[in-house]
C-alpha cells in the first residue's frame, strides 16, 4: 500500500519550525499518566525518538537539527516534552479513531507522558551500553531504483530568505512520444531546508508557456495550477519531507500523456537565509494502463463549486455539508482533503446499508500547509447504497490567525489563495463490473448538478469573467513616454510581439483559446491588417524576423523535437527547417543578428548563439539569456542572474563564442541594468541608446544611452514608462521596439467587456 | 510548581542570582572579537538586544526582520547586538565562536555586534528564556520592552498569513519618542535557552 498517492502531503511546515515553546510561562506538559520510574535516553527515550523523529531530524533532511544524540535530545528536552504534548510534533494532521492510515506519526499518551517525565527528573543519560542502534537510512540517490523517466527544473529557483510562503508553478517537458503509465514518482529536492511539500500533475505540452517566467523567475506563482481546474482524476501525487518513496497501490496507474508537461508545484517555506532549489523527479512506468476501474469520488463536487461557499466576515462557524450514496461497491483506497485558509474542521462519515457508521476521515485543525492526502491501511470496501457525509467548517473571523486577510473580508468560491473552496476526496476502485457506468453516471451528474448550481448563484459568471480578463491581450503600440498610440487587432490571446526590422510591421504569437493551438501572426501597422503565418498543428512559438524583414523564423514543436523554421513574411511558400534539437527543453529565439549569420536562442538556463553556416552547431555561452545583437555585430546584451535577480550586461560576442569553442570562462560583460530586469532587451538601429524592461514594481521600459564602445559605457538607467499590465514571459520578447527607438510594443491585458480606448 | 522548564531555571538562576540582583550595569559581556561589549547600558539613545540561537528555526526565520529593524533604526541611535545563546556540546570555546560566525555570515548578519553567551550570563541577566526574544533598553539602562519581536507565530507551529501587531517596533518608536512603551512585555515564542550545565551534569553518570 503505498502513501504516495493523492496529493501525500504529511509531514511539512512543522518539520520545518519544530520545537517552539513560549517564554511566559514554561511549565511541563500534563502528565496524566505520570510515570514515577526512573526514565532515561538509553533505555526508554532513545527508542522513541528512533521510531518517530529521525526520519526527518537527522542530517540531510528537512529538520532544521538532528535528534540523534544524547546531546542533541537534551538540549532540547523541555520543547520536546511541550510540543509532543500538543501534539505538534510529530506531526499528523488526522484524528485518531477516523481511518487507520499508511505512515501515520503518532505518539500514544503514554509515550508523551514518558517524555514529559523524563525531562522533569532532569533527563538522565541512562547506561550508554543499553542504547539502542541509530536507524540507517539509504544513502542519497533513487530509493525506488533507476526511474524510467528523469526529469529536472530546467533553471533553478532563488527562494527568498524571508517573507511570506512561496507557491511556485515548474513546467518540465516530459518530451514523452508515447502516452505512458506511471505507477510512481520520486521526488529529490535539491534545498530541503525551504520546501515545505510539492504536488504533482501534468498538463498538455505548452499549455503554460505564457505564464511560465512572466515575473523574471523560474515558472509561475499561484495555488491553482494544479488544484483545480485541470484537474479531473486524482493527478500523480505529492510529496512531504520524511515520507519514504513508494510505489502507487498495487495496480493503480496515472496515465503520462504524449507530449504533457509536468507540472510540479512546490510549496517553499522561507528559513532566514536564501537558498535555491533544482528539484529532480524520477518516474516509473508500469506494462499498461491496468485493470481497475477507478473513480474519485469528491464531497462536495468539484472542490466545492456548486456548494454555495460565501463566507461573511467576521463567521465563526460557516458550515457547508454534503452527501454521496454509493450507486455501487467501492473499494475505498485514499482520502485527501482540500480547502484553503479559512477551513477548520473536515470531517467525513459513512453510514453503510445496515445502518451501522464507519469513521473516514476527520480533520480537527485544517492547516493549509498540510494538504495532506491518506492512504488506507487495509482498503475496505463500502457496499452499495452506503451513504458518505461530508462536514467542513470555516472561521472568518479575525481570531483565525490563518486568515490571510485582516481585517476579515467576504470569502467567495474561488481557485485564488484569497477565495475559498473545500472537498474531502476519496480514490475507489468499482469492484463490479456491471456497476461501472452506473457509478461514473452518478459522478458525472453530481459534477454538473454543481456546475448547474454555480451558473446560477453567479459562481461561474464570476469566475469565467476573471478567467478571460486574465487571459485576453490586446497588441498596443506606445511612444516614449508610455502613451498608447496605436491598437492593433481584435481582443485574443497574444505574446511576443516583435517589430519588422523597418518598423512596419509585427509578428506576435496568437493563441487560439478553444483549441489552445499558438500560431504566428503578422499585423500590418498602417491598415491594421493580420495575416496568419502558421496555422497548423505544431505549436509554434518565438517569432523573430530576419535582418531584411523578408523571412520569420520561429519555434515549432513537432514530434517532440523542436525546430527552428523559417518562412516568408507574407506568409507565402513552405516552412523550412533552419534547425532541429531532438534533446534538451524548450528554444526561445531573442534575435537574428543585423549581418544575418547567427540566430541567439536559450533553452532552460543557457543561452546559444546558432551560427547559420553548413555546420549549424549551436555555441554555449553559459547561464545566460534573452541575447541581444548590437547593430555592429560586436556585442551582445543579454539577461543573467549570476549575481542574484536577472540583470542585464553586455559583452564582446568574438570573445564569448571564442571562450566557448576554447572551453575557458567566458567574459562577464559589463552590467547595464541597476535593478531586477528581465527580457525587453533592444538596441536601437544607431548603436546609441539600449532598451530593456525592470521588473520592480511592476514592468518599465528602461533606456540607456550608450557613451563608449572601447570600453563598452553606458548613463545611467532612466524609465520611459511603467507598463499598464504586466506583459507575459518578457524574457522571451525580442524586437519590442521599432529601429529608431520611437515605439514600443506589448500585448497588454485588457478586460473584454471594456475594451481600453 | 514542579516543571520541566523550572528544572532549568534553577540551573540558570542559581548562576544568575547574584548577578540579577546586582548592578544592570556591571555585567561584563565580550563580543566575538572579545571587546568588551555593554549591550545594557547603551551609549547612544536606546539598545536592542536579540537572543538568538544558530540552530533555532524560528530565530533564524527572523533575522531578515532583525535585520530590517536594525537598518531602519540604526539612524535613529539605537544600537543592535545578537546574544547566541546555543548549547556547546563540544568542548572547545573556539567551535561555538566559529559556528556563530558562520551563522553570522550565512543568515545576512555582516556587522552585528554578537556575543557568544555560554555561560547564560547575559540570558541569566535579563532572565531571558527564549530565542528569539528583545530587550529594548533605554539609555538610563531601564528595559523598556521584552518579548516577541512581532506577532508573524500565534502558537506552536501556526504563523500568521499576516503580521498584525509589530511590538518590536512599536517599542522603538516609544522609546525614541520619548513616550510609554504600549506594551512593555509581550510573550515571546522559539526556542528553549537552555543550560548548559544540565547537560554537563549527566556526561559522567
Amino acid at each position: 500500500m503505498s502513501n504516495r498517492r493523492l496529493l501525500c502531503l504529511f509531514v511539512s511546515a512543522l518539520v520545518l519550525t519544530p520545537l517552539v515553546g513560549h517564554s511566559q510561562s514554561p511549565r511541563t506538559p500534563t502528565t496524566k499518566q505520570a510515570t514515577t520510574a526512573r526514565v532515561t535516553f538509553a533505555d526508554t527515550i532513545a527508542p522513541i525518538v528512533y521510531a518517530n523523529c529521525v526520519t526527518c531530524h537527522r542530517p540531510g533532511e528537512a529538520a532544521p537539527f538532528a535528534l540523534i544524540s544524547y546531546e542533541d535530545v537534551a538540549k532540547r528536552g523541555a520543547l520536546i516534552a511541550k510540543v509532543t504534548e500538543s501534539r505538534y510534533m510529530p506531526p499528523w494532521h488526522a484524528e485518531p479513531g477516523y481511518g487507520d492510515f499508511v505512515g501515520e506519526r503518532r505518539l500514544t499518551d503514554a509515550q508523551i507522558a514518558t517524555i514529559a517525565a523524563w525531562v522533569t527528573q532532569g533527563m538522565p543519560r541512562g547506561d550508554e551500553a543499553r542504547m539502542p542502534k541509530v536507524p540507517e537510512f539509504p544513502a542519497d540517490g533513487w530509493r525506488l531504483g533507476q526511474p524510467d523517466l528523469i526529469l529536472e527544473m530546467p533553471i533553478a529557483f532563488d527562494v527568498p530568505a524571508s517573507g511570506p510562503d512561496v507557491f511556485r508553478n515548474f513546467v518540465i517537458p516530459t518530451k514523452l512520444t508515447e502516452d505512458k503509465w506511471v505507477k510512481g514518482i520520486e521526488f529529490r529536492p535539491s534545498a530541503r531546508k525551504v520546501v515545505h511539500h510539492a504536488l504533482f500533475a501534468q498538463v498538455p505540452g505548452g499549455s503554460r508557456a505564457n505564464v511560465d517566467g512572466v515575473d523574471g523567475r523560474p515558472g509561475f506563482g499561484g495555488l491553482s495550477a494544479v488544484g483545480f481546474m485541470d484537474r479531473t482524476d486524482p493527478g500523480l501525487g505529492g510529496w512531504v519531507p520524511g515520507a519514504q518513496p513508494a510505489m502507487f497501490t498495487e495496480g493503480i496507474v496515472s496515465r503520462l500523456p504524449k507530449g504533457s508537461d509536468f507540472l510540479l508545484q512546490v510549496h517553499f517555506h522561507p528559513s532566514g537565509k536564501a537558498e535555491f532549489e533544482k528539484s529532480l523527479i524520477g518516474i516509473y512506468f508500469a506494462e499498461n494502463g491496468g485493470q481497475k476501474d477507478l473513480a474519485s469520488v469528491q464531497l462536495p463536487a468539484v472542490f466545492g463549486l456548486g456548494a454555495g461557499i460565501d463566507i461573511p466576515p467576521g463567521e465563526k462557524q460557516f458550515t457547508i455539508q454534503d452527501s454521496f450514496t454509493l450507486p455501487g461497491d467501492a473499494r475505498v483506497y485514499n482520502a485527501f482533503a482540500h480547502a484553503h485558509y479559512l477551513a477548520k474542521q473536515m470531517k467525513a462519515e459513512a453510514t453503510l446499508p445496515d445502518g451501522s457508521t464507519r469513521p473516514l476521515l476527520w480533520i480537527r485543525d485544517w492547516d493549509f500547509n498540510w494538504q495532506d492526502g491518506y492512504s488506507y491501511r487495509k482498503p475496505f470496501i463500502l457496499p452499495r447504497g452506503t451513504r458518505i457525509d461530508v462536514t467542513l467548517t470555516y472561521d472568518n473571523s479575525s481570531e483565525n490567525p490563518r486568515n490571510p486577510i485582516s481585517p476579515p473580508r467576504r470569502a467567495i468560491f474561488g481557485e485564488q489563495s484569497l477565495d475559498e473552496m473545500g472537498t474531502i476526496g476519496f480514490e475507489v476502485e468499482i469492484v463490479n463490473k456491471a456497476e461501472v457506468d452506473a457509478f461514473h453516471a452518478a459522478l458525472v451528474s453530481r459534477n454538473k448538478i454543481a456546475t448547474d448550481t454555480a451558473g446560477k448563484n453567479g459562481t461561474l459568471g464570476r469566475l469565467l469573467a476573471r478567467g478571460l480578463r486574465r487571459n485576453m491581450q490586446q497588441l498596443t503600440i506606445f511612444d516614449r513616454q508610455g502613451n498608447a498610440v496605436t491598437r492593433l487587432g481584435e481582443v485574443g490571446s497574444y505574446s511576443q510581439p516583435a517589430f519588422s526590422p523597418d518598423g512596419s510591421r509585427i509578428a506576435v504569437v496568437k493563441n487560439d483559446p478553444d483549441t489552445d493551438g499558438r500560431d504566428i501572426w503578422a499585423f500590418d501597422i498602417a491598415t491594421g491588417k493580420g495575416t496568419a503565418i502558421t496555422s497548423d498543428a505544431p505549436q509554434d512559438s518565438a517569432p523573430i524576423w530576419s535582418p531584411d524583414g523578408a523571412y520569420i523564423a520561429y519555434v515549432s514543436d513537432r514530434e517532440n523535437a523542436n525546430a527552428i523554421v523559417r518562412r516568408a513574411s507574407n506568409g507565402s511558400g513552405d516552412e523550412e527547417i533552419i534547425y532541429k534539437q531532438s534533446t534538451g527543453g524548450q528554444m526561445i529565439l531573442t534575435d537574428w543578428s543585423a549581418d544575418g549569420r547567427f540566430i541567439c536562442f536559450w533553452s532552460g538556463e543557457t543561452m546559444f548563439v546558432l551560427p547559420l553556416n553548413e555546420d549549424r552547431k549551436p555555441i554555449e555561452l553559459g547561464r545566460e539569456r534573452g541575447g541581444r545583437f548590437s547593430p555592429d555585430g560586436r556585442l551582445l546584451a543579454f539577461n543573467s542572474n549570476r549575481s542574484g535577480p536577472f540583470q542585464v550586461y553586455v559583452k564582446s560576442l568574438e570573445e564569448s563564442t571564442r571562450a566557448a569553442s576554447a572551453a575557458t570562462p567566458a567574459p562577464p560583460g559589463s552590467q547595464v541594468s541597476d535593478g531586477p530586469s528581465v527580457g525587453g532587451i533592444f538596441w536601437r538601429r544607431d548603436g546609441k541608446e539600449l532598451f530593456y524592461l525592470s521588473v520592480q514594481g511592476g514592468q518599465g521600459m528602461m533606456a540607456v544611452d550608450i557613451v563608449g564602445t572601447a570600453p563598452f559605457q553606458t548613463s545611467s538607467p532612466k524609465m520611459l514608462f511603467k507598463l499598464p499590465t504586466p506583459v507575459l514571459a518578457p524574457a522571451q520578447l525580442s524586437n519590442v521596439a521599432s529601429p529608431d527607438g520611437q515605439r514600443f510594443i506589448f500585448a497588454v491585458n485588457v478586460t473584454p467587456r471594456k475594451p481600453a480606448q | 510548581m514542579r516543571s520541566s522548564a523550572l528544572v532549568i531555571w534553577l540551573f540558570v538562576l542559581s548562576a544568575a542570582v547574584g548577578l540579577a540582583q546586582g548592578d544592570r550595569g556591571r555585567v561584563q559581556l565580550r563580543d566575538l572579537n572579545g571587546r568588551p561589549m555593554t549591550p545594557f547600558t547603551p551609549i547612544s539613545r536606546a539598545s536592542a538586544v536579540f537572543f538568538v540561537a544558530t540552530d533555532c528555526p524560528v530565530s533564524n526565520s527572523y533575522a531578515p526582520e532583525i535585520q530590517r529593524v536594525c537598518r531602519d533604526y540604526g539612524p535613529r541611535g539605537v544600537e543592535c547586538s545578537l546574544v547566541y545563546e546555543d548549547v556547546d556540546t563540544h568542548p572547545s570555546a573556539a567551535h561555538l565562536d566559529q559556528l556563530v560566525r558562520t551563522h553570522l555570515q550565512e543568515y545576512g548578519y555582516a556587522g552585528f555586534t554578537a556575543i557568544v553567551d555560554r555561560d547564560r550570563t547575559a540570558a541569566a541577566h535579563v532572565k531571558a528564556s527564549i530565542t528569539p526574544q528583545v530587550f529594548v533598553i533605554d539609555r538610563s539602562g531601564e528595559i523598556r520592552y521584552r518579548g516577541r519581536i512581532d506577532n508573524l507565530y500565534a502558537a506552536l507551529g501556526k504563523t500568521r498569513q499576516q503580521v498584525t501587531s509589530h511590538d518590536l517596533r512599536d517599542a522603538l518608536n516609544a522609546v525614541l519618542a520619548g513616550g510609554s512603551v504600549p506594551h512593555p512585555e509581550t510573550e515571546a515564542l522559539g526556542c528553549f535557552i537552555t543550560d548548559p550545565a544540565l547537560l554537563r551534569k549527566h556526561d559522567h553518570e
